[in-house]
């Protein structure tokens, strides 16, 4: 059965349907094709191919039995490295259907566990590397522990370009029957962010109002997602309001479910925008990637913020 | 359910233990007031033993209204005006005398030099006796004031006075609690006969009080009055361990500095308040992060001293400081959005994401979601398109 989602329906099947990355599909091509892999490790940002590649090699393993030797995992979802080792472990039990004498564990985001998770998930991919391979997922490799690291074949993704989400989405807009203007496809590529995933939800979005597809019902839809309300937070900080600052900041986040990093990356657009001296915005940029490092390191992003937001009340009184 | 503090609070001169010296002071006081020279009178001494209490049983036993003034009040002349306004324009139709009464004017830099001087003039040209009460009144800055006063020291309770009293009270409430943890009680206590009183009201509500321990009194102090030490005053030796002293865990501490201290810092000194407790979070992340402990210390440095010291002056007057409210409101938001995680966690699933990105991409998601095949294939159940159709945006 396809999905009417079109992520899932334009989803590559096959090796040579995924695009920009053809240095590691070639690699992991043949490893698939001797029917024995290494543990791997694909890392790299959102939306370039992950956990597609993940899927066609299963699939390619396994055949038709690919559901039963493949067990998705999401470590930011489950609720603690426990949960996780329990489920690999009820998995593993059970031998593996087909040829192939392992099954396939995706462990998705695994930069999200702490280092000693990761430990444990080191001791768990050892316990079971006879009957299971792990395919580790990460935005950022260096999050990810180097006794894991050493265990996997490494597969560094790189962002899409323009023309390779370009490609996908015009094989999408035929075959849904779209017309699509080049500069529409501008529009959908800046919104994307390199994110082929997040650039064929906005195609569907847009196509789900109208099947012709133009520049301004493509803005329409992304200005719609933006967190619109930094500015207030920003404008209410300038004018020396820390207190409703910092309430409408809570509120922001909270309305919009943006976490920390995403307000930090608002915030950072605005400030060129905003009624002050090229000094203090220099200061102020700094400042705001000091407290985008801190909420990386692990802080509480909403106090690291509102650190951000007295400098910016502080600016606003021209103390700076 | 009243507390026996009050319940049990003298009403004349005569169940007022273990202060006669004072009693006999303050009675005189308001009795001579017309002859004396000196118009105001402070009762000063530690807390619980009956400064309060007396400057009320005497507005009683002389027939007096009393007016009530909180240090703060005197920042502000109009506000002053207002409040005593009524006592010194209606002259007596009843035969009644007035007490203005000025409780606890030590405050924590309660009284600052204009308001000083305000209450200053008021002694001068009150027509009406003025009682003070106060902790510590050997400050400086009350010079003037102990001079032109009249003052009455009143001492800690005596130790005997304090069992007595609670054998009094535990009789007319019917109830018996053991000696030895009487006489516990009563030591604990140290002069604090308010204190006392508290102690055996908690324990006579347990069912079997011979087998408590009785939390050390240790001067005891609840968040607001750490907060108001922090925030209002100069940073001391005791700023250090002042969280001690608190029934809180840090983190809980840190929710109720984050919350407050903008009601009391402005400008840079708030900028350097929030730092502070930014730095003080980098700690408490790195003490989970990296489990070593050594570094409560220095959290608790920041989130005490040095938000404290990001000030240049003490500050006054009185502020209403909040529960933290953060949290509240998490929990709040996470029940709104309920349905929408729900929703998000099915689509995660489906297409092979985290749900957190999910919710994260959800307003594209949410167009998507228009398409009815894609309900059914995701498995919506109804409150969850109700919640897709809602006319109202999240």
């Amino acid at each position: 059965m396809v999905s009417e989602i079109w992520t899932e329906k334009y989803r590559p099947t096959e090796f040579l349907e995924v695009v920009g990355q053809d240095n590691i599909v070639k690699r992991v091509e043949s490893l698939t094709n001797s029917l024995n892999i290494p543990h791997l490790l694909f890392a790299g940002p959102a939306g370039t191919g992950k956990s597609t590649l993940a899927l066609i090699i299963v699939k390619k393993l396994f055949k038709e039995a690919w559901k039963d030797n493949y067990l998705e995992l999401n470590a930011s979802d489950e609720r603690g490295i426990n949960t996780v080792r329990e489920k690999v472990k009820n998995f593993a039990r059970t031998k593996s259907i087909g040829n192939v004498p392992f099954k396939v564990i995706f462990l998705d985001e695994a930069d999200a566990l702490t280092p000693e998770a990761q430990q444990a998930l080191r001791r768990t991919m050892e316990n079971y590397s006879t009957n299971c391979r792990f395919i580790l997922s990460c935005n950022y490799s260096s999050k990810v522990i180097d006794p894991i690291q050493s265990r996997c074949a490494i597969f560094r993704f790189k962002l899409l370009e323009k023309k390779d989400i370009k490609k996908r989405l015009m094989t999408i807009a035929e075959k849904e029957k779209l017309t699509m203007v080049p500069e529409a496809m501008e529009v959908i590529y800046e919104g994307s962010e390199g994110d082929c995933r997040r650039a064929i939800n906005i195609l569907q979005a847009t196509a789900s109002i109208s099947p012709s597809i133009n520049p301004e019902l493509v803005s329409t839809i992304i200005s719609n997602a933006k967190p619109k309300d930094i500015k207030v937070v920003l404008d209410y900080a300038l004018a020396g309001d820390f207190q409703n600052a910092r309430e409408k900041l809570l509120d922001v986040m909270l309305k919009e479910s943006i976490s920390g990093q995403d307000v930090i990356k608002a915030i950072q657009k605005e400030i060129w925008g905003l009624p002050i001296e090229p000094e203090i915005k220099v200061k102020l940029t700094e400042k705001t990637g000091e407290v985008e490092f801190r909420i990386v390191e692990g802080s509480d992003p909403f106090i690291q913020l509102q650190a951000l937001l007295a400098s910016f009340v502080l600016a606003g009184l021209g103390k700076e | 359910m009243s507390p026996w503090t009050e319940r049990y609070r003298p009403r004349k001169f005569s169940e007022i233990c273990g202060q006669d010296d004072a009693v006999c002071k303050v009675e005189n006081f308001i009795k001579d007031f017309k002859r004396n020279k000196k118009k105001a009178l402070i009762l000063h001494g530690p807390p619980g033993t009956g400064k309060t209490t007396l400057a009320h049983v005497a507005a009683r036993e002389t027939n007096s209204e009393i007016f009530e003034l909180n240090a703060s009040d005197f920042r502000d002349k109009n506000r002053l005006k207002e409040i005593l306004k009524p006592a010194l324009e209606q002259q007596s139709l009843a035969d009644t005398g007035k007490i203005i009464l000025v409780d606890e004017v030590d405050g924590i830099s309660a009284v600052d030099r204009g308001g000083l001087q305000e209450l200053l003039t008021l002694i001068e040209t009150s027509p009406y006796p003025i009682i003070l009460t106060a902790n510590d009144i050997w400050d400086k800055r009350f010079n003037v004031l102990r001079r032109v006063s009249e003052m009455v020291q009143v001492k800690e309770v005596d130790y005997h006075t304090i069992k007595d009293v609670m054998i009094s009270i535990l009789r007319k409430e019917n109830l018996f609690i053991n000696n030895n943890l009487l006489t516990s009680v009563a030591v604990r206590a140290k002069g604090d006969l308010r204190a006392a009183i508290n102690d055996i009201q908690s324990l006579s509500r347990m069912r079997d009080p011979s087998i408590l321990t009785l939390d050390e009194r240790n001067k005891e102090v609840d968040i607001f009055s750490a907060l108001k030490m922090i925030l209002k005053g100069k940073p001391t030796r005791e700023t250090i361990g002042i969280f001690d002293s608190v029934k809180m865990n840090l983190d809980e501490i840190m929710l109720w500095m984050e919350e407050n201290i903008s009601a009391e810092y402005k400008g840079r000194e708030l900028v350097k308040a929030v730092e502070c407790l930014s730095r003080a979070d980098i700690f408490k992340g790195r003490i989970y992060k990296q489990q070593y402990w050594r570094f409560l210390v220095y959290e608790n440095f920041l989130l005490s001293y040095g938000i404290s010291a990001a000030k240049k002056e003490a500050k006054v007057g009185y502020t209403s400081y909040k529960k933290p409210t953060r949290i509240l409101k998490i929990w709040i938001n996470n029940q709104r959005i309920a349905k929408k995680k729900t929703i998000a966690e099915k689509y995660a699933d489906y297409v092979h994401i985290g749900s957190k990105r999910a919710l994260k991409e959800f307003p594209f998601i949410k167009q998507i979601l228009k398409n009815n095949l894609i309900r059914k294939e995701l498995k919506l159940t109804q409150e969850e398109v109700d919640y897709l159709d809602k006319p109202v945006v999240v």
